[in-house]
């Protein structure tokens, strides 16, 4: 187990077990999609499931958590879901209609830790955002990785 | 590469928001003035009064607010910050000035005085021409939406200086040829040369954005710049002499028109979102109305119609249906989006704020759509009948269109007030 995770008390351990719902043929993506949303910053969640449930490391990652995997038996494993320390976030806005980009992107900004990066896929230069980056302590810097992707980088200063 | 944003400082949303509010002001008057010039309406297009409501269209209305959104497009669209906005505000009083000076000369018939007055008019465009000139110093993407924008602003200078010469005429007569047909020729160059390029390029790159539909293929885009580069200049030398360019060129434009209607119709069809608010659908009725214009036009062309009334109706079509529903629709999206940005973009992310939406009424965006679509049709029929008590009945429609119009603007402008701003609650619920 990670050194870090260790000293997590009981407390801050967010358990969910969908092993018994996925046996009656539940889907639980949802309920684990919502565990993730009310966790606090300093809190992890402790997945049980009967398969190593792969996708959701990919999902998870993009919101910035860290995995660690423990193999009970065959059919029962522990997943545990934790920020990383410096977490970098990808939030991708361009199917989103004005304003609601900049709403996103300040939502997701104000909740940056003072290692966190976040990473916005944009499909233009969002000239009425920066000025509001700038003035909330931000530091940011664009470029475009390939063409009709704008990529703006968003730390704290 | 990382580079550095293009505005640092971001655009001011208080610059584009004159502009536009100024211009909705000249639409109400338009339309309010209609109902009065019925019977002007009805005779001949070339009569003072009918020339005074003309401009106030075209200067007050359109003109303003192109100039409106471009202080807003050119950052978004064309990533370019504004040279400066002290001038675009300098630029403002110039041409408020000079716009209400011609609309008033027009009516009166004073033409030393409307020569004064479009002499100002050209400062004023010459000064907006040399703040976007200097904005876009060092320019080097040349997409379809600022190629287009090249073209309305070189179409811009070319109609103000054909004005000018026509109210210099007027005094002065040095014009070659017959007085209808290069009138007709400083009309087609507003339309085909500044209002049809900008509509062309702005839709281009903001109805994806507004549709969250992907860009639709890049030929209509082709088809659309070189109808117009090649109609545009056949056109205007088939009404100033060359008769035989006329129809061909007509035919150019009517490709342009048929290929940008193919592509706003192929962006709504691979929209993503589920409906479609006012504003889109003023904007896309607008395109509707580029059927019959286009119908209309080329009769017009051919002389399988003719004479004053047909003019008139040609001129309710595209300048009422086509271009004004298209810019009402925009405003619609674009002046909610400056006010929000203004009022709530501080407190997004930290709180809950208004969306778009919470700004307007859109039982009374429903009702003046409903209005001014219906009015503006009418209008176009009783025009061609010549029937002046179809004309006024169609004008009070309208005027009631854009009285309902205009209480969504004051509305939404209204919540720059410090009031508005207290509450957010009674809006996010």
């Amino acid at each position: 187990m990670a050194p870090r995770l260790a000293t997590v008390p009981e407390s801050h351990r967010v358990h969910l077990d969908v092993r018994e719902g996925l046996r009656r043929g539940e889907e639980p993506f949802a309920r684990i999609m919502a565990a993730v949303k009310t966790l606090a910053p300093d809190h992890v969640l402790v997945l049980r499931a009967p398969f190593e449930p792969v996708p959701l490391y990919d999902v998870l990652g993009k919101r910035g958590f860290a995995h660690w995997t423990e193999r009970h038996a065959a059919d029962d494993w522990s997943v545990w879901f934790y920020r990383e320390v410096g977490r970098r976030t990808v939030l991708d806005v361009r199917a989103l209609e004005p304003p609601q980009p900049m709403v996103r992107v300040l939502e997701e900004a104000e909740r940056l830790g003072p290692d966190d990066e976040l990473e916005v896929r944009h499909e233009r230069r969002p000239v009425f955002l920066y000025p509001q980056l700038d003035e909330r302590g931000f530091v940011h810097e664009t470029d475009e990785p390939e063409p009709g992707v704008v990529r703006i980088r968003v730390r704290r200063r | 590469m990382a580079s550095p944003p293009a505005a640092r400082s971001g655009p001011s949303p208080l610059v584009p928001l004159a502009y536009l509010t100024c211009a909705a002001s000249a639409f109400l008057a338009a339309a309010l003035g209609i109902g009065w010039l019925a019977r002007d309406l009805a005779s001949h297009y070339y009569h003072p009064r009918v020339l005074a409501l003309t401009h106030t269209v075209t200067l007050g209305w359109i003109t303003l607010a192109i100039m409106g959104a471009s202080y807003q497009l050119i950052p978004i669209v064309l990533e370019r910050p504004i040279w400066s906005e002290r001038l675009a505000r300098w630029q403002l009083g110039v041409l408020a000035v000079a716009v209400v000076g011609m609309i008033a000369h027009f009516y009166l018939g004073t033409w030393p005085e409307l020569a004064a007055a479009a002499g100002l008019l050209a400062a004023g465009i010459g000064l907006h021409l040399l703040n976007v000139g200097l904005s876009l110093r060092g320019f080097t993407r040349w997409t379809f939406t600022a190629r287009m924008a090249m073209l309305g602003y070189g179409g811009l200078a070319l109609t103000t200086l054909f004005g000018l010469a026509l109210a210099i005429n007027r005094m002065r007569p040095f014009l070659p040829g017959e007085f209808f047909p290069t009138l007709h020729a400083h009309v087609h160059l507003a339309l085909l040369g500044w209002v049809t390029p900008m509509i062309f390029g702005v839709t281009a790159r903001v109805y994806p954005m507004f549709l969250l539909a992907p860009v639709p293929g890049r030929w209509s885009c082709r088809l659309q710049l070189w109808g117009l580069a090649v109609g545009l200049p056949s056109v205007e030398l088939g009404l100033v002499g060359v008769r035989g360019l006329l129809v061909p060129g007509a035919l150019a434009v009517a490709v342009a028109a048929g290929s940008h209607a193919w592509w706003v119709l192929a962006a709504v069809r691979g929209r993503k979102r589920p409906g479609l608010d006012w504003g889109l659908r003023f904007a896309l009725t607008g395109t509707g109305f580029l059927l019959p214009a286009a119908m209309l036009g080329g009769s017009l062309a051919a002389d399988l119609l003719s004479g004053p009334r047909a003019a008139v109706a040609y001129a309710v079509i595209v300048l009422g249906g086509w271009v004004s529903l298209t810019i009402a629709g925009m405003m619609l999206k674009i002046v909610p989006f400056l006010v929000w940005h203004r009022a709530f973009g501080p407190r997004a992310g930290r709180e809950r704020v208004p969306t778009l939406a919470n700004l307007s009424w859109p039982w009374v965006e429903g009702t003046a759509y409903a209005l001014l679509t219906g009015g503006v049709a009418l209008l176009a029929v009783a025009a061609l009948v010549g029937e002046v008590t179809a004309i006024r009945a169609a004008a009070a429609v309208l005027a009631l269109g854009a009285l309902a119009f205009s209480l969504v603007l004051v509305r939404i402008l209204g919540h720059l007030s410090p009031r508005f701003q207290k509450t957010p609650a009674t809006l996010v619920a």
